[in-house]
């Protein structure tokens, strides 16, 4: 499930679907809800032979921090004692510049990365709770101004960010426009699934499984007949990082007794051989597309 | 609950033993994504192996009082996963051995299609509650 490094991802996507070069925008509004996308990043990261650090919420101590990261069974190893997996804070980051600035900021993750680097590792992705902005007493709008204009950070793909924001300590406005910075937005939990309506295309976003299965068959069936006059319709899943077997099942269900001409599956290929092996070639008005990673 | 160990020899440790219920599963996938990945598994075959996982899993919150355990380990050139439920629907009975038909409840159809993306499903059944084993065979040259 992991994402090849390619072209930039943008609009809304699973943490599982980051590459290497992102830069996502990440909200959440409890302390529990955001802690899976963490650990599976830092987690994918660590496959990916990438340097992965952790700038946390400040009021987090260490060790609340390492347990949110830590897997059970060997998956992270001696990831912590070589210094693949660091936690640390931006405090410490710009040391010992003593208040924020974005052009020390920038020089400080060009020196980690130039360092990941030389470690041997394919490069570096952090993960930036933005808590750190009221630990420094930092300018809402200087930080702003840093997030909209890190385009360079990203060119040469070797460097990956995600930026937390909890909704309770941003206003509205703030979060809407910083939203909007990023290319790419996450969606806040594992497990999610988000559903995007447009003319004659229903776009799934997330997992679909037995606790969103509901809302997936929701979706196919609104798509459905929305388009019933058109009798067409794009089932886009090309940004579904998990779709069940019985969801599987379910979609093709669905197809089987639409009355449509042609419904046009969009999917990866993984997920193209599952719906063939549950007999998809057989449906006569089912498409599937398969599109890449 | 212990791993079922190959003829006398010494079980290799689980890379995964856990308890889990229904807000479990995205994380456990997940999981065994990656110790699939690390143990050699490649893509479309890792894919297949989440989803099938998932499949019994799901079957276990729905028939075997909410939940179960997961233990994943690798043993004789074999990634396998064994789900452990106790309840009255999380039986053999519930992997059809053919393709049901497109009336019939799609959880069985759903792991009808986990039966057939894996290299082998077993249900064993004992007095305290069932054991779905799901294998795949791991590449020659992965360590």
């Amino acid at each position: 499930m992991a994402a090849a490094a390619g072209s930039a991802s943008a609009g809304t996507i699973p943490v599982q679907q980051l590459r290497a070069g992102d830069h996502a925008f990440a909200g959440y509004g409890d302390d529990e809800a955001g802690r899976d996308v963490v650990a599976a990043y830092a987690w994918a990261g660590l496959a990916n032979h990438e340097k992965v650090m952790v700038f946390a919420a400040p009021q987090l101590t260490e060790g609340e921090v390492w347990r949110r990261l830590d897997a059970p069974g060997p998956l992270l190893g001696a990831a912590r004692d070589r210094g693949q997996l660091v936690v640390s804070s931006m405090r410490a980051l710009i040391h010992p510049a003593r208040s924020f600035t974005p052009r020390r900021q920038w020089q400080r993750i060009q020196e980690e990365t130039d360092r990941a680097l030389a470690e041997g590792y394919r490069g570096l992705r952090t993960y930036i709770d933005m808590h750190w902005v009221g630990d420094l007493d930092a300018d809402i709008a200087v930080m702003m101004y840093r997030e909209s204009h890190a385009e360079h950070l990203f060119t040469d793909r070797l460097y990956t960010e995600i930026c937390a924001y909890d909704s309770r300590c941003f206003s509205p406005d703030v979060l809407a426009a910083m939203h909007r910075a990023h290319p790419c937005r996450l969606l806040p939990h594992l497990g999610a699934l988000h559903t995007e309506h447009a003319a004659d295309v229903v776009r799934l976003v997330g997992e679909a499984d037995i606790a969103t299965r509901e809302q997936f068959t929701a979706a196919v069936r609104e798509g459905l007949a929305r388009s019933a006059e058109a009798r067409r319709l794009t089932v886009d899943l090309s940004r579904v990082s998990f779709l069940s077997a019985a969801c599987s099942v379910d979609l093709l269900r669905l197809a089987t007794s639409a009355a449509h001409d042609l419904i046009e599956v969009r999917c990866r290929s993984a997920v193209a051989r599952i719906l063939r092996r549950a007999d998809a070639d057989h449906i006569p008005n089912l498409l599937i597309s398969e599109v890449s990673p | 609950m212990t791993a079922p160990a190959p003829d006398d020899r010494p079980a290799a440790p689980s890379l995964l033993d856990c308890p889990f219920v229904q807000g479990d599963l995205p994380r456990l996938r997940v999981l065994v994504d990656r110790y699939a990945d690390r143990e050699g598994l490649p893509e479309p075959r890792r894919w297949d192996f989440v989803v099938a996982v998932d499949a019994v899993a799901s079957n276990a919150i729905e028939h075997a009082e909410g939940g179960g355990t997961l233990v994943l380990e690798r043993a004789d050139g074999h990634l396998a996963c064994h789900i452990h439920g106790s309840g009255p629907g999380f039986t053999a009975d519930a992997v059809p051995q053919e393709m049901p038909g497109a009336d019939e409840h799609a959880a069985g159809r759903g792991l009808w299609l986990a039966s057939l993306i894996t290299d082998h499903l077993t249900v064993s059944t004992g007095a305290d509650g069932s054991v779905v084993s799901l294998t795949m065979r791991l590449p020659r040259t992965s360590t």
